[in-house]
């Protein structure tokens, strides 16, 4: 069943990308047309948002070097000695219950079922179907979705369940004793046996409360993705048995 | 040409074509439409019953290949669709002119939550939400709004000589 659907998929893939070559330029001159005011502020702003990055860059470099010798003490192995491949987002899922993009690489690539796909601005998902021409990609805010994870402030960890479109993402299972502070980001879990690396930033923590009699805190996080708007992602090239020591 | 077995396959590779490539931009309120559904419902407004049974069989199997969906779900789902819409609405194709805008409206919801419905049945529970009748309010509307052009497309393809082999 699988391979009548990858052949499928690689059969249907010179279509799509035909499709698009003709689609893309008209939807974007319609696009371009309609929002000129909105892309021109936006420039502007990246362009500040830009400026501001280079001078973190340089402030953060050495919280970067601390936090990969703790990476290192606690015999984490990052992700970000992962070899990435790039690739671009083609179509998004047919289906209405189902948060899915299509990435233009496959097997060739090294891509591999269970895979997860970063930005730069941290997770998407995870690779759930893969073919020579192009692989499917499960969204972070698919229903199905699930991934363990730290708060970056006290170390705590929960579980991140995807919730649909533009839904904030519940975080389960989260201690009673732990502080959560709104706009703390939160990460990769990489626990193990996850199949996430640990660090990979996920999300922002939108609102925290505790329900009178509850046992659990009720927690829930933006993702740090525009996950509607996504362009070109990375897959990196880890599983969870690479990771093992 | 009048070749009912070359016709019907190049409807359903357009609407494949066009759900896969097309419709998957178009996003309100987080869902959009489904044509392949829609293929279902004009197939049993226009031959009946087991037209939209073969109809929808086959346009869910095609779109099955491309999502992670249980395999056939949708093709099971469909058929359903198009058995019920034919045995309903089958031969009401000369009444007025709004009543196939009418069944798209009603059959694409109830296809819908039936759809969501068998989903939780065959293990992927995470389908029945408040979001579902966004969808399914989603769907119905685009599906009726394309509802008129569809009939034409799904008529031409099966008005061959005496509808020979289905």
């Amino acid at each position: 069943m699988e391979s009548i659907r990858r052949g499928a998929r690689d059969a249907f893939a010179p279509v799509q990308s035909a499709a698009n070559d003709v689609i893309n330029p008209v939807s974007d001159f319609f696009g371009g047309l309609f929002r000129y005011g909105h892309l021109k502020a936006e420039n502007t702003r990246l362009r500040r948002q830009l400026a501001d990055a280079r001078g973190k860059v340089n402030a953060s470099s050495n919280d970067e070097r601390e936090r990969q010798e703790l990476l290192a003490l606690q015999k984490l192995s990052f992700a970000d000695n992962a070899p990435t491949v790039a690739a671009r987002v083609v179509a998004t899922s047919p289906s209405n219950f189902q948060l899915t993009v299509e990435i233009d690489r496959g097997l060739p690539a090294g891509i591999q079922k269970g895979m997860p796909v970063v930005t730069g601005a941290g997770l998407v998902g995870k690779v759930v179907a893969v073919s020579q021409e192009r692989a499917t990609v499960l969204l972070l805010t698919d229903p199905s979705f699930n991934v363990g994870i730290r708060f970056s402030g006290s170390g705590d960890v929960g579980v991140v369940r995807g919730n649909g479109t533009r839904q904030p993402l519940p975080v389960d299972l989260v201690d009673l004793g732990t502080k959560v502070a709104g706009g703390e980001i939160v990460v990769t879990s990489g626990l193990q046996g996850s199949v996430f690396p640990p660090g990979v930033p996920v999300g922002k923590v939108r609102a925290a409360k505790v329900p009178p009699g509850s046992l659990q805190q009720e927690v829930s996080i933006d993702p740090l993705v525009d996950l509607t708007r996504l362009d070109f992602v990375k897959v990196l090239i880890w599983t969870p048995k690479a990771a093992t020591p | 040409m009048n070749n009912v077995r070359a016709k019907v396959p190049l409807v359903l590779l357009v609407f494949l074509v066009v759900e896969l490539t097309v419709l998957d931009r178009l996003r309100v309120f987080g869902a959009g439409p489904d044509i392949m559904l829609l293929l279902a419902v004009m197939a049993g407004i226009v031959g009946g019953p087991r037209v939209g049974a073969l109809f929808g069989f086959a346009a869910g199997i095609v779109l099955d290949l491309f999502l992670q969906t249980p395999m056939g779900l949708s093709a099971l789902v469909f058929c359903l669709v198009g058995y019920a819409v034919g045995n309903i609405q089958g031969g009401v194709l000369r009444a007025a002119w709004w009543i196939p805008i009418v069944t798209t409206l009603v059959a694409s919801v109830a296809g819908v939550l039936f759809y969501a419905l068998v989903a939780t049945v065959v293990g992927q529970p995470h389908l029945v939400t408040t979001h579902l009748l966004v969808v399914a309010a989603v769907v119905g509307i685009f599906n009726a709004l394309a509802a008129p052009f569809a009939l034409r497309m799904v008529r031409w393809s099966i008005a061959g000589p005496e509808r020979a082999y289905i």
